[in-house]
């Protein structure tokens, strides 16, 4: 399976960076200070102060059939301070939109669990604090990529990094010495993928691979690399544990449109497991407004299916599935990209058997069954979920 | 010696009327006085201390308590006197004590004090269709007598009108005579108008609580505001509930049944005693608001000539009366007998005494229930302040959100009460079982803003008049759930709760307005400080022009709410979805 052949890179969908790419700190900076500036001015006239973003609920986000991915509407909510229900989620605004303005200055930047850190402390004159938890300063960071139109690693932020890559696929650092390294020859782990991997970071310099397999488990990562499974079948592996991060769904995103690689998924037999690969498709809900550049419509799923539990004789290794599993089953079924005959069936056999089945059942075989037979049977016959 | 005169006598006081009283009250005069025939008085006190209230070591003394303070309060209502009444408990050993009430009333003449205090249902009031505390009346006799069975000592009276001299003694019953034994006679120097009572008993308790002496008088004192009560209790505590209005309560008369309601059972009986030749006259001269109109239109509808002798009336006959008088018109029974305390003087004491952040009463009009008895209801309603009852919390051991542990030290708190009368006279005892609880628990309180009644601090008070209150047993400390009365209540109820309701919901806006301000306020300093840190502007002015549009907004929020208009609501963001996918 593995080739010599050097994967070209792919110039023509360079213009969908183009924005991200040619964009200064200094703009976002600029476009920062003027959400403030604005919010002055109104003050100053006596109106009352606004703050506003895009709605990114259920409301404003729909499936893109050309694009094949989920968008966001062009839906604005507008959040007056004076107003008992907004009063307290204005104020943490301006407190970020603050941060990030002082990061983009000063050429900083800080994790979004730092950020929370930094801005936590006790409103003068009572017990309340500025930020209860964490999930409070990531809504906000949220509301101003809307507002300002950007992703958060321009704001000077980056989400905790997690996801590795492994394989034959050589970058460059551009934020750390310009290092140069081949994610082949890291060690067993491979690459730590960071949360920002836009190309002024981080360059992909050279590729030689026939397709990106984006693995859900860390425990099945390990596996495949010690079976050394990339190098036989021509694969760079993404290990994604669990939901897939940003970081590393904007590289999968590049692999694929830069190198025109294939994308297959493998993760669990059970409806989390197959949001994932959902997700890597089409995009998601929080993160609609991004989906162009995060989104691979083309990905394939090679497994865990149901049918997999017959086909390789799996039926002691399944195990019960949880209500919450079989609620988002359910809600799938609604999914415009889920409306394929095969993953109709697929997740009413989940619905109706109640079972999934993990990655590592496989080893109920042999520990490199999933490396030798399962997924190079699979991938060389196509049988793909679609 | 017991001579065959002396039973007579009490023959001759509690036959006639016996049979005006309906079963139902439990205590049938008929019984007791045949008990009387055939055993002496000691007696049959004894064997019906259950049906006295004297029972259990707590109620016992409540209820010796209750025989005092009424005593005093009737004598000094008949007098047209304010009363001051001092009650003092003092402990002489275990379970053993003495007791003094001395009142300011009209006193009672040297010569009377015997026979008025020393002879068993000897009382007046015993068997008369009036509105009275005590109804029964064991009175005065029955406490001396208990006292004297417990203790073997006489009771100590002193006594003094505004004519006469103070004079001294002590009292004590030949139980087997039924008549007083006066000792140690003699004069005071001291000039005193009123009466005195002191006495020993054992076999009692003072406790604190619920059924106390101490919110026996209370009670007392809210439902009696012309009255200023003072208590020393075995620790040598005072205290004094002074009188809210010095206006003496209008008098209650004696009234007759009205038609309306009255039983064939009651019919037939009441023709039996009638001194009356014809039923016709029977029924004018029996029934409160029975005219010649309506036994007119009565004689119409029966079939049988009224002109019949009432004695020999059958119960057919009778029964065809009680129909008859379904279908005739009767004016509304006469209220004049009732005496309500009055909604003015309900609040005035209840704010007084109870103290609450907010009251209403309601003084319903009179009603009539079945036995054609008139009565009446009032009630009020104390929320907040000190209202409803302080209990102790013991400390719970549950972690607040935050995982803190909770304050662990017992907290006291304020639950809700509900304090019965009939006739101003409180109820104490039997609380489950009684019409005025059952009824206040009947109503949703829910949804007059009132979430968990139980935990709230209201007062709930109920005063149920009429000449005859309906209880559900001998011991006199529960209200029979008679429909009517229960109706009366609950539309008494309903009417204060709902203007509690209409306040309450005013305060919890006043109160979201204050929030409101506070929340602006406590986060516009924030908003300033990052502002001016972005883009350098002038703090003082950004702040002082966000406080006045806080004010603005409010106020023009409440012109709003004034013009009736919906105010804007509060921003509810659509946006939920953050999915753990970045």
């Amino acid at each position: 399976m593995a080739t010599e052949k050097k994967n070209k890179k792919d110039t023509s969908s360079k213009q969908n960076l183009e924005k991200f790419e040619t964009e200064t700190s200094k703009d976002i900076a600029d476009r920062i200070y003027a959400i403030s500036e604005g919010i002055v001015h109104q003050i100053e006239n006596n109106h009352s102060p606004t703050f506003s973003t895009k709605v990114r609920g259920l409301s404003n986000v729909y499936f893109d059939d050309k694009a094949g991915y989920i968008q966001l509407g062009d839906k604005t909510v507008t959040r007056p301070f004076l107003n008992l229900g907004a009063a307290r989620k204005f104020m943490q605004t301006m407190l970020v939109n603050d941060k990030c303005h002082e990061y983009l200055r000063h050429e900083k930047t800080a994790s979004i669990r730092e950020i929370y850190y930094e801005l936590k402390h006790t409103v003068e004159h009572t017990k309340e604090n500025t930020f209860d938890a964490q999930e409070e300063s990531n809504d906000v960071i949220v509301d101003i990529e809307h507002s300002v139109n950007t992703i958060r690693e321009k704001l000077g932020l980056h989400a905790e990094p997690r996801g590795s890559l492994y394989g034959d696929i050589t970058l460059k650092d551009l934020k750390h010495n310009n290092d140069v390294f081949n994610c082949n020859s890291l060690g067993r782990g491979g690459w730590s993928i960071m949360s920002r991997i836009e190309p002024e970071e981080v360059e992909i310099v050279d590729v030689n691979a026939d397709m990106v397999l984006v693995i859900e488990t860390a425990a099945m990562y390990n596996r495949l690399i010690e079976e050394k499974y990339a190098a036989k079948s021509g694969a760079i592996l993404v290990g994604t544990s669990g939901q897939a991060a940003r970081g590393a769904r904007r590289l999968i995103h590049r692999l694929h449109y830069e190198y025109n690689l294939p994308v297959i998924v493998f993760t669990d037999g059970d409806p989390y497991g197959w949001y994932i690969y959902s997700v890597i498709k089409s995009g998601s809900m929080a993160l609609a407004a991004h989906s162009k550049y995060l989104a691979v419509p083309d990905a394939k799923y090679v497994g865990m299916t149901l049918t997999d539990v017959e086909d390789y004789k799996l039926q002691n290794v399944t195990e019960k599935m949880k209500e919450g599993d079989i609620k988002r089953a359910k809600e799938m079924l609604d999914y415009q990209w889920f409306k394929s005959k095969d993953w109709q069936a697929q997740l009413k056999i989940a619905i109706d058997k109640k079972i999934r089945i993990e990655q590592q059942a496989l080893a109920n075989k042999s520990l490199d069954f999933v490396a030798k037979k399962y997924l190079p049977e699979k991938i060389e016959a196509e049988k793909f979920l679609e | 010696m017991p001579t065959d005169d002396n039973r007579q006598e009490v023959k001759d006081e509690i036959k006639p009327k016996d049979d005006t009283k309906p079963s139902k009250d439990g205590i049938d005069a008929n019984v007791l006085f045949t008990e009387f025939k055939e055993h002496s008085v000691a007696d049959f006190f004894k064997k019906n201390r259950q049906m006295l209230g004297l029972y259990g070591k707590q109620r016992t003394l409540t209820t010796i308590i209750h025989e005092l303070v009424t005593n005093s309060l009737d004598a000094c209502e008949e007098a047209g006197i304010l009363p001051d009444i001092d009650v003092k408990i003092s402990e002489l050993g275990e379970e053993y004590y003495e007791i003094s009430v001395s009142d300011n009333g009209p006193g009672i003449p040297e010569d009377k004090i015997g026979s008025a205090l020393g002879k068993l249902l000897a009382g007046t009031k015993f068997h008369r269709l009036i509105q009275t505390r005590g109804q029964q009346g064991i009175g005065v006799s029955g406490i001396i007598l208990f006292s004297q069975i417990t203790t073997g000592k006489p009771t100590k009276v002193i006594s003094g009108t505004s004519s006469g001299k103070t004079v001294s003694l002590e009292i004590s019953i030949d139980s087997k005579t039924n008549t007083p034994k006066i000792s140690d006679k003699h004069y005071l120097e001291k000039k005193f108008r009123g009466l005195a009572v002191k006495a020993k008993f054992k076999d009692i308790q003072y406790k604190k609580g619920q059924a106390s002496v101490d919110e026996y008088l209370r009670r007392t004192a809210i439902s009696n505001p012309h009255t200023s009560i003072k208590f020393e209790d075995p620790m040598q505590q005072v205290t004094e509930y002074k009188r809210t209005v010095k206006v003496m309560p209008k008098m209650p008369t004696q009234v007759q049944p009205h038609p309306k309601g009255v039983t064939v059972d009651e019919m037939l009986s009441l023709a039996r005693y009638s001194p009356a030749r014809k039923v016709s006259s029977y029924l004018t001269t029996t029934f409160d608001r029975f005219g010649q109109t309506a036994v007119d239109s009565v004689a119409k509808i029966v079939h049988f000539d009224l002109e019949k002798d009432p004695k020999k009336l059958t119960w057919e006959e009778a029964e065809e009366i009680v129909h008859a008088i379904k279908q005739t018109k009767f004016i509304a029974p006469s209220t004049d007998n009732l005496v309500p305390i009055g909604e003015e003087f309900i609040e005035k004491s209840l704010r007084s005494i109870v103290n609450p952040e907010f009251c209403f009463v309601y003084t319903r009009k009179p009603s009539v229930y079945q036995g054609g008895y008139s009565f009446q209801i009032e009630v009020g309603l104390a929320y907040g302040g000190e209202a409803g009852r302080l209990v102790t919390v013991e400390p719970s051991f549950q972690r607040s959100k935050k995982g803190q542990q909770e304050d662990e030290s017992p907290r006291e708190v304020r639950v809700s009460e509900v304090v019965r009368y009939a006739n101003k006279a409180p109820l104490l005892f039997d609380a489950g079982g009684c019409a005025i609880t059952k009824t206040v628990s009947s109503i949703d309180w829910k949804r007059y803003g009132i979430q968990n009644f139980d935990n709230s601090p209201v007062t709930v008070f109920v005063n149920l008049i009429s000449v005859h209150i309906p209880y559900t047993s001998a011991g006199k400390s529960a209200i029979a759930d008679e429909e009517e009365i229960v109706s009366e209540i609950k539309l008494a109820l309903q009417d204060v709760a709902r203007r509690l309701g209409t306040y309450l919901i005013q305060k919890k806006r006043e109160e979201e307005k204050k929030e409101k301000r506070k929340v602006f306020a406590k986060y516009a300093p924030e908003v300033v400080k990052a502002l001016v840190h972005t883009t350098n502007a002038d703090a003082k002015a950004l702040q002082k022009n966000l406080d006045k549009m806080v004010l603005e907004k409010l106020r023009m929020e409440e012109e709003a709410e004034a013009r009736g208009e919906k105010i804007e609501e509060d921003v509810v963001e659509d946006n939920g979805a953050s999915e753990n996918d970045e």
